[in-house]
């Protein structure tokens, strides 16, 4: 009798253990617990920096797969996973959220909705960049665009939302960032003619709590950046997590392209809130500030990058600031607190603007504008930069950047709105040859300026991690996955993965040892020393 | 603005044009939509280059007007057509009307003797690099059905300046911008050097063929050198060697190859 009722007691306290598995301080506190992953980036800041050091410049050539997991459907694998209290959580394409035993691989739950069939993908392949966790619940969006909200332990559904219509071309690719209470998700759509927002969703019941616009309605601020009606279908998508300052309160998300991409007839203007930052009120999505990188775009600059925080000496004063390596080729150094630009320089060349004035604002060169015939312009359609993570190490203090060298050639077309059809007026596509390359790039982080790199045969469609341990992981389109150090990029480990790596590496421990995940092709390798 | 009322107007003149004028202005415009995106392998006139000639009544991959705007649209990724961009329906349909019309153009008259042609390759010694029909040597690209996919004036300049018509990649893997059949010269620390063609490449290993045919596999770490010669082929040219009617009988038979159903 005083046995079993011990042993009910202990069943309670692994209950009330296991019902709160990742509180929010815990996600806060994030680079105090190094041996989990808890968030997209691994922190608040969007950093993707371990603290660990186990790994490291001396002993990295070591490196042995640990286990490895084969994805069950076919598709590109973007996902970057979460790690928790002896699971790891992934999403596998193009919508599907499964937890692994972290010591073995071995699948524990596999979620996959119902996705019709007749689902509208416009804009991207059907991919998914990975899961939030909160508490005892995991996150994640669908191509359909819903998100889902499954119990942590079993994958049993706790609730499931529609974030909007699919019909007419929205959907969910990117991970979920989870803050106090909160379920902050983006969408993606803008080459069908989307009004793009940001939602957050109430964690425990699924109840939509604000959303903010990245284009204004009728009467509202800007809306006269966009001439005409233009605005109805305006695109600024919200595709790739963003960032988030606790103190500050305030939530950092980057804005895609405006709609339609190419075809610039019918939406004269700046066109807010596209190719923007956007800092947010966590408790309402009020726009705080609001800086636009890309005014009139023309080109797909989304800046669809992970905004980075960190604190630096700026223009002569300590300052909380924001930066980010934007798809149109700059680098860019704002105040968090106030939008204001303090530093922007090209990390990779670039031929559309003749740089930047006083305030960041390019001067755009129209005759780099698309045509019909074609205009070859650097940087190619995919951007310098993408949606693939950089990396912010406040060891060295310096960006880690993956950067392609190439030219693109971008056609202008017809455009015609018809919903969950393709709107976006043209297109580009890649110049061919061997002088394409790409390359790891780091970055000052408070100018921009180059300080070391490391040249790639193609350019890359990977993230980076760094680590405490002075090492830089990324991958490679031909499947070398690799460590450079994190000083001076020089080469220390390599290995062929055998298929392009398109996530990033996230980076904890299995019983007290660290280890580095990424992907290749449909593969998921965990690597650790022996 | 301006621009919005112009493309407004644009639209009301269509709508008012009878039938022929219409499908004038779509002609024209298919033709523009062409030359932008098209001729660069297709010749300006359709009469092809990398690409094949597209100036002929039957299109091997695209039989009727419906798989025509499915290859515009999808593209042929494994035989090097791109999808270039998202098209609407209408300018898919411009694109097929002003492709279809090309074949009432007179093809670029081969006026070569094929059989004399053969007789001219057997002799020169392509086949000791070049497989046809299984027979040959591999140390340059397969032609068994080169006729399907290049056009004549390709095969002319890719006989008399081969360097100048280095293939590029096809594949998935390894990718965009990578050419084929790329010339490079290795040097290895221990002084080791290799001259051939690249046959794949990664940032950190290259594997190579010589001249004999042989794989050489290096990790780049272990070169002291690694040059590609861009621009440069191993195919020797035959400018000096094969010209004149010559030349036209060995166009018309590699364009016989794999060209007929």
């Amino acid at each position: 009798m005083r046995m079993a009722r011990f042993g009910i007691l202990l069943i309670c306290a692994a209950l009330s253990a296991t019902y709160a598995q990742v509180p929010y301080q815990r996600i806060a506190a994030a680079d105090s617990n190094p041996g989990t992953w808890v968030t997209y980036s691994g922190n608040y800041q969007a950093q993707r920096y371990s603290q660990l050091d186990q790994i490291n410049r001396q002993n990295v050539t070591q490196l042995k797969p640990t286990w490895v997991y084969q994805m069950r459907n076919p598709g590109i694998v973007e996902t970057s996973p979460i790690v928790a209290d002896g699971i790891m959580y992934i999403t596998e394409p193009p919508s599907t959220a499964t937890a692994l035993d972290l010591h073995t691989g071995r699948p524990l739950w596999t979620y996959t909705p119902n996705i019709p069939p007749d689902v509208i993908i416009i804009g991207s392949p059907p991919v998914n960049r990975g899961v939030a966790i909160l508490d005892n619940t995991v996150f994640f969006g669908t191509v359909n665009c819903h998100l889902i909200a499954l119990d942590a332990k079993s994958g049993i559904v706790r609730w499931d939302v529609t974030v909007d219509d699919n019909k007419k071309g929205y959907y969910v690719t990117g991970a979920p960032l989870a803050i106090d209470g909160k379920i902050v998700v983006g969408v993606s759509g803008a080459e069908t003619g989307i009004r793009g927002f940001l939602d957050a969703y109430d964690a425990k019941t699924g109840k939509r709590v604000w959303r903010t616009w990245t284009v204004p309605g009728p009467g509202d601020p800007g809306v006269e950046s966009w001439g005409g009606t233009s605005f109805q279908h305006g695109g600024g998508s919200t595709w790739v997590t963003g960032s988030y300052d606790p103190d500050l309160h305030l939530v950092y998300w980057g804005t895609g392209n405006p709609a339609p991409d190419w075809n610039d007839d019918t939406r004269p203007g700046d066109n807010l809130y596209t190719c923007s930052l956007l800092a947010m009120d966590a408790d309402t999505g009020k726009i705080k500030w609001h800086f636009q990188f890309t005014p009139h775009d023309v080109h797909d600059w989304d800046a669809t990058q992970a905004p980075i925080l960190f604190d630096a000496e700026v223009k002569g004063r300590r300052r909380k600031v924001v930066s980010m390596a934007n798809r149109n080729g700059f680098f860019y150094v704002l105040d968090r607190q106030t939008g204001e630009f303090l530093a922007g320089a090209p990390y990779v060349k670039q031929t559309w603007t003749d740089g930047l004035d006083a305030k960041g604002r390019p001067f755009p060169r129209r005759d780099a504008d698309p045509k019909v015939e074609g205009t070859l312009v650097y940087p190619a359609i995919s951007g310098g930069a993408n949606w693939w993570s950089p990396s912010y190490s406040p060891k060295t203090h310096l960006f880690y950047q993956p950067t392609r060298e190439m030219a693109g050639i971008y056609y202008k077309g017809d455009a015609e709105y018809k919903d969950g059809t393709a709107y976006a007026g043209g297109g580009g596509e890649v110049k061919n040859g061997d002088d394409a390359y790409g390359a790891i790039r780091a970055l000052e982080s408070t100018t921009g300026r180059l300080r070391w790199e490391f040249k790639l045969l193609t350019p890359p469609l990977a993230g980076l991690l760094s680590t405490a341990g002075g090492l830089v992981f990324g991958g490679a389109e031909e499947g070398n996955f690799f460590a450079l150090d994190a000083e001076t990029g020089k080469p220390l480990w390599e290995l062929q993965l055998g298929a392009a790596v398109r996530s990033p590496s996230v980076s904890f421990m299995i019983d007290g040892k660290q280890q580095v995940a990424v992907t290749a092709g449909s593969s998921l390798f965990v690597f650790g020393l022996p | 603005m301006q621009r919005f009322s112009g493309g407004l107007l644009v639209v009301l003149l269509i709508g008012t044009f009878p039938a022929s004028a219409q499908s004038t202005t779509e002609l024209e415009k298919g033709k523009q939509l062409f030359l932008g995106m098209c001729s660069r392998c297709h010749g300006v006139e359709g009469g092809g280059g990398e690409g094949p000639n597209l100036n002929r009544p039957v299109l091997s991959h695209a039989p009727d007007d419906q798989a025509l705007a499915a290859v515009i649209r999808d593209g042929i990724p494994d035989r090097g057509m791109p999808k270039v961009r998202r098209f609407t329906d209408a300018e898919l349909h411009a694109m097929v009307i002003y492709i279809r019309s090309l074949s009432q153009n007179t093809a670029a008259a081969i006026t070569g003797d094929r059989e004399k042609g053969k007789a001219i390759y057997q002799r020169s010694g392509c086949s000791s690099c070049h497989i046809i029909n299984g027979e040959g040597g591999s140390l340059g690209p397969e032609l068994t059905s080169i006729g399907a996919h290049r056009a004549p004036d390709y095969l002319r300049v890719a006989i008399v300046d081969p360097a100048a018509a280095l293939p590029r990649g096809v594949m998935a893997f390894p990718g965009h911008g990578f050419n084929e059949f790329l010339p490079v010269r290795v040097v290895a620390r221990d002084g080791r050097e290799v001259r051939g063609v690249r046959v794949n490449e990664d940032s950190f290993t290259i594997q190579v063929r010589d001249a004999g045919n042989q794989l050489h596999s290096f990790r780049k770490s272990d070169l002291q050198t690694l040059e590609k010669q861009i621009g440069q082929s191993l195919m020797p040219e035959y400018k000096s060697k094969i010209a004149g009617s010559d030349l036209n009988d060995l166009v018309a038979y590699l364009s016989s190859l794999g060209g007929a159903k």
